[in-house]
């Protein structure tokens, strides 16, 4: 009896196992294609084998050596790059400034404007994007990657929302204890909210400086130079896709592809704690 | 309501206090705005405010007045260009750009009104200040009110900032894509060349209205059906899926749990745009699962119980009405899932393990724990965000668009007559008809339904999270 | 600036200018031109002769010499080529600039495809390229925008005798040139594999799914794409046209007998031989040798020779028979022009480059390097170009042609036609209400 109990336990969990197993195969095969085809020395699709028939590095080789007006990867990964930080910062800044507000300081009004604030923020960008276009146009900011910044961090103080209730969850008493001791409001800000907001800060930065990794509809339309050396990864990537490029780049969009996600994939994987914190904090009390 | 109304009552009744009971410099503060201050000796907020109206004006005169002025019409004079074939130049009249003049005149309108708001906040104050000084109070010098800046009125100075930038990137395009839902702005009446006017409420009823030829009606009830299915079954699958994974994982019978999250994190970490254009071309009607499908006699067999159209020699995962709207979902789930584990795994983490033991001692099957005390705790602590996802698979633009642009061909003739497709979710709609077809008219209005439809959502589930006193509970 | 202060100087030679212009004088102006620039085939010369005629800048009896005169800065420019152009253009853009030494150029290379041009541009067209290559469907849109600068006059070759009087035809709105013939070739016609097929198998589209059929392998065309679907109906007779008023579209796809062309295509595709599939996918395809015939253009012309080797041939497009009489499909002959932007802000230099990029040396190195048929008669008459098995299979194609005047609304409608009949009519709709339904689509009128 109690071995057969054993045996079915053991069974349980072989059977847990390889269906996690069939479970992560299913997630990762369109990963492990994209890996394997960046190694194919067809540049079309291959549409009848999995795995390349014939193996090279030719793709990086190109993505990184041979830069023409296609492919400008070293290009555009600097660009990203350029952007991805000044955006983080940026929006990191703005996000911080207004959860707190939100959080920890009362005004006449608040309430108000965060009912307002959340409603905005449902807003679509898709929707308003030619308005946004030629608003920055205006300012001569289209095709720059200054006005790209804008773009994606301008905005960001309406993403408050689980950043201020992660602060919503930090002891108020320690505040008060600080303002009876006659801290201003600003020193309690930056002495006691920020250091206990670190797994929050950390999420708000990855979420920031992954943006404009991912966006390719604004890009498209901010940098309509159609000079490739002022494009971001995305915008690159994409174009190779286009009817009369994807039979010669496919290939090499698997590349690019890859080499994207390494940096990514390390950032995420390190950073999943904080992750898992920051927004689990913030959306309990969302 | 009432308070809203009680609310704006006072604060016109205030600045009509401040009128009747203000001294000389009071009111001259309403014409010069400094005076004010410089009465009580705060010169540097005096001059600070002199600069601001000056600068204003210069504003209204320079700016606003020639851009207003236009605005009734949307300017009057037509792109002219004569080209001289002898010096080879061309000369270019001073036209009207119908949509700068939009732009501009609500950018104006918008300043003018900060600019009210601004003069009767600085009344106010003003008129506190006579108050304070006439019951002998401490009036603040510079140096405290920039001290109070980081306090007292610490808010002000830390929402400036983003304040500006959100009027800039939100308010002020959402104010202009309003106005263009009111005009004929499309590909026959594109600035520079051509200008667009005013047309009243005619788009909103082409969209609502079926004509012979303009099917907007039609295609906006059939987008519109689809995009609320998509959003329901686009956040729940995912949700109850991501939080059935989490729990999977996090089971202590489950050896090496982190490898397991970190295997499923990979898949997501590879941004949404390639992984998403690569699963177009693992599912393509040639692509490589159809010839995996056929060589093992699947489309065959799909052939037979009459799943795949008889003359298709491949499946239509992506191009036919049914296959695509489900494979999309499918898609989605395959995307959504690992963030949503993330999620739930931080949520479970903190569930209560006390009561979770008690029901296993009570003797409740793993089933009945799931349904009565882990489902509603994650719904508890999750409901919230839950809606946000709804609202944002509302306009889950990536995911339809990047699966089906350039591939999926609509064959609903309504459908296509106006542009649209049966996958479409509403913004993709939009976005095809300003990207494509130039239709800003009623891409604006299309989207300010998208608008009205996420407000009100937003508003049900939030104004309860924020009204009640919730908040302060945690702290 | 300069150019500001010169332009006013003038303007009564320009309001005459102009006006002449619009009339049919340009053309006066134009032989002028090519006469004076006809002995030298050195294009340093007019620069040369620009510093002798700089004192008779008024008297403006060699514009280009003027406007070398004019101009001070440096000129910047941008230019948009196709992805598979940017080598060729990088070095005509090299000549060109030698071509004038005595003028400081900036410019720069952009990558936009031909066939999407329009998209980009229409968004802003102000911050479009000042000189850019597109596909002729696009010119009434482009037109109509402001996008194209008039070709008013010409100085260094006559764009309007010296290309094809059907790309000429293309490159103008109403009359009026709007831009330079490029190539000639953006039609479509019939690739096949000779190995599979023999010439008289080609001759009928019956016959070839028979021969393809026996073989177990596919004919390719992109059914679900108003482009190719035209080929039908237009072969039959049914007529497709833009109005008077450049956007909206007279159709008779719904006409007493055209249910027959429907059920042709229904017919000819249920057999899943002829197989409706898009370009890309043709390219893989071919390359995996399943698809062994394909309606296509120019652009497949490389796949189909890497795949096919010495078997590869191309010929006008076959026969289809519809209630019973053989109908010779139609196509639509394209042609890639290069515009002119009107808002540039070096209008003049704008169009002596496009001139450059479309004159016959330059068509003909286009032709050399990537087997671009060529708009410019003299290039397209050489031996080279007649040997070309694309090219001439497009010239045969040429009588069944049509060059495409359509509005905007043609296309969605049109596309779903396409996918409705080679998936086989799956909701089994009356085929008239099917084709009425399509026709209301395409002549919907546009506010």
């Amino acid at each position: 009896m109690n071995n057969f109990s054993r045996v079915k336990k053991k069974v349980n969990s072989v059977l847990r196992h390889v269906f996690l197993l069939l479970l992560v195969v299913i997630w990762l095969v369109p990963i492990l294609w994209l890996f394997v085809t960046s190694f194919s020395g067809y540049k079309g699709i291959n549409t009848s084998h999995f795995f390349p028939e014939t193996w090279t590095l030719d793709n990086y080789a190109q993505l990184f050596f041979r830069s023409d007006s296609i492919v400008q990867y070293n290009r555009w990964f600097m660009n990203t790059l350029v952007i991805a930080i000044f955006t983080c910062i940026i929006s990191t800044i703005l996000v911080l400034m207004v959860s707190f507000t939100m959080s920890k300081l009362r005004f006449p009004g608040r309430k108000q404007l965060m009912s307002f604030s959340i409603i905005l923020n449902m807003f679509p960008g898709v929707l308003s994007m030619i308005a946004v276009y030629f608003t920055l146009k205006t300012f001569g900011l289209t095709n720059s990657h200054v006005g790209m910044i804008i773009v994606y961090s301008a905005g960001a103080g309406l993403g408050f929302l689980i950043c201020k209730g992660f602060m919503d969850t930090i002891s108020v008493s320690l505040s008060e204890a600080a303002r009876l001791e006659g801290a201003s409001e600003a020193k309690i800000f930056w002495k006691i909210i920020i250091p206990l907001s670190k797994p929050i800060i950390v999420y708000t930065v990855i979420n920031a400086f992954l943006m404009p990794w991912g966006d390719f509809v604004f890009a498209k339309l901010m940098l309509n130079s159609g000079v490739a050396t002022d494009w971001t990864v995305a915008i690159g990537l994409f174009n190779m896709l286009g009817k009369s490029m994807i039979n010669k780049y496919f290939s090499v969009f698997c590349a690019g592809g890859v080499i994207i996600s390494i940096p990514i994939s390390i950032l995420f994987v390190i950073m999943q704690k904080f992750y898992v914190e920051g927004i689990t904090g913030g959306s309990v009390k969302g | 309501m009432k308070k809203a109304l009680n609310a704006i009552g006072n604060y016109f009744k205030n600045l009509g206090i401040a009128f009747a009971k203000g001294d000389v410099w009071v009111k001259l503060s309403s014409v010069v705005m400094g005076a004010g201050y410089f009465a009580r000796k705060q010169i540097v907020n005096g001059v600070i405010m002199l600069l601001v109206e000056i600068l204003f004006i210069v504003m209204c005169i320079g700016y606003a007045a020639p851009n207003l002025a236009k605005f009734g019409t949307l300017g009057t004079v037509q792109f002219e260009q004569v080209f001289d074939p002898l010096t080879m130049t061309s000369t270019v009249n001073d036209y009207d750009n119908s949509f700068l003049i939009l732009l501009n005149s609500m950018i104006s309108l918008f300043l003018i009104l900060v600019f009210i708001l601004f003069w009767i906040a600085n009344m106010k104050t003003v008129y506190r200040l006579q108050l304070k000084k006439e019951n002998g109070q401490h009036i603040n010098n510079f140096r405290e009110d920039v001290r109070s800046m980081f306090n007292e009125k610490f808010h002000i100075t830390l929402l400036t900032l983003p304040v500006i930038g959100v009027i800039l990137m939100n308010i002020l395009p959402i104010l202009v894509l309003v106005a263009v839902a009111f005009t004929n702005y499309d590909q026959q009446h594109m600035p520079p060349n051509s200008l667009f006017t005013w047309v009243g409420w005619t788009n909103f009823k082409n969209l609502f209205t079926n004509s012979v030829t303009v099917t907007f009606g039609y295609s906006f009830k059939k987008v519109l059906v689809w995009t609320l299915e998509w959003a329901v079954l686009a956040t729940f699958t995912t949700y109850i899926g991501g939080i059935l994974l989490a729990k999977f994982i996090n089971d202590k019978k489950t050896k090496l749990p982190k490898m397991w999250r970190t295997l499923f994190i990979i898949a997501i970490a590879v941004p949404q745009f390639v992984t998403l254009l690569l699963v177009r071309n693992f599912f393509a009607d040639n692509g490589i699962v159809n010839t995996f499908c056929t060589s093992i006699g699947l489309t065959d067999f799909l052939k037979s119980v009459g799943l795949v159209s008889s003359n298709l020699s491949y499946i239509p995962f992506l191009t036919s009405p049914g296959w695509a709207k489900v494979m999309i979902v499918i898609i989605n789930i395959w995307v959504g899932i690992p963030y949503q584990m993330l999620i739930a795994t931080g949520v479970l983490m903190n569930i209560p393990e006390d009561q979770i033991e008690s029901a296993r001692i009570d003797g409740a099957s793993p089933l009945q724990i799931f349904v009565k005390i882990t489902m509603p705790y994650m719904l508890f602590v999750t409901g919230p965000s839950l809606i946000t996802d709804f609202v944002k698979n509302i306009n889950n633009f990536n995911v339809i668009y990047l699966l089906t642009q350039d591939v999926y061909v609509t064959s609903d003739q309504l459908l296509a007559n106006s542009n649209a497709k049966e996958i479409d979710l509403l913004v993709t709609w939009l976005f095809r008809l300003t990207n494509e077809y130039y239709n800003y008219k009623m891409a604006s209005v299309i989207g300010i339904i998208v608008f009205i439809i996420c407000a009100a959502f937003t508003l049900i589930t939030f104004t309860r999270t924020i009204k009640g006193d919730k908040e302060e509970e945690f702290q | 600036m300069k150019k500001k202060v010169l332009a006013t100087l003038l303007a009564t030679a320009m309001v005459a200018g102009s006006l002449a212009g619009c009339g049919s004088s340009s053309d006066t102006t134009a032989t002028e031109d090519t006469a004076a620039t006809e002995e030298t085939t050195e294009e340093a010369a007019p620069a040369e002769e620009a510093e002798a005629s700089t004192e008779e800048s008024a008297d403006a009896a060699d514009p280009v010499a003027n406007l070398i005169a004019a101009t001070t800065d440096t000129v910047t420019l941008t230019v948009w080529a196709s992805e598979e152009d940017q080598d060729l253009t990088t070095q005509l853009l090299e000549e060109f600039k030698a071509a004038y030494p005595d003028v400081t150029f900036d410019i720069t290379l952009g990558a936009e495809s031909e066939s999407t041009a329009k998209d980009t541009i229409l968004t802003d067209v102000e911050a479009a390229a000042d000189v850019y290559a597109f596909a002729d469907d696009q010119i009434n849109e482009l037109v109509q925008a402001g996008a194209l600068q008039e070709v008013a006059a010409t100085y260094t070759y006559d764009v309007a005798t010296e290309n094809a009087a059907g790309s000429v035809e293309a490159a103008s709105v109403d009359g009026k040139l709007y831009a330079y013939p490029m190539t000639a070739d953006n039609g479509y016609f019939m690739f096949y594999d000779s190995s599979v097929f023999t010439e008289d198998d080609v001759q009928s589209l019956e016959k070839m799914i028979e021969v393809a059929e026996a073989a177990g392998k596919k004919i390719a065309m992109d059914i679900s794409n108003g482009w190719y679907l035209y080929a039908f109906f237009q072969g039959a007779g049914y007529g497709l046209s833009l109005n008077d008023d450049g956007v909206t579209n007279t159709c008779t796809w719904n006409a007493a007998g055209a249910t027959d062309v429907a059920q042709a295509i229904i017919d000819l595709t249920a057999s899943g031989v002829l197989v409706d599939m898009s370009d890309e996918d043709m390219a893989t395809q071919i390359a995996e040798g399943t698809v062994v015939a394909c309606v296509n253009g120019t652009w497949r012309a490389e796949t189909a020779e890497t795949a096919w080797g010495e078997n590869y041939a191309a010929t006008k497009l076959p026969t289809f028979n519809a209630g019973g009489t053989d109908y010779q499909m139609s196509s639509y002959s394209g042609y890639k022009l290069i515009g002119v932007n009107p808002h540039s802000a070096n209008i003049g230099w704008a169009m002596l480059l496009a001139e450059y990029l479309t004159n016959e040396a330059s068509q003909t190195v286009r032709f050399e390097a990537r087997g671009l048929g060529p708009a410019n008669t003299a290039a397209a008459a050489s031996e080279a170009v007649q040997a070309n098995p694309a090219i001439s299979a497009l010239a045969a194609q040429a009588a069944y042609a049509t060059p495409q005047r359509v509005g905007g609304n043609f296309w969605s409608p049109a596309e779903t036609l396409g996918q409705i009949l080679a998936s086989g009519n799956p909701d089994g709709t009356d085929l008239q209400t099917l084709l009425d339904t399509t026709v209301e689509g395409i002549t919907a009128p546009v506010e």
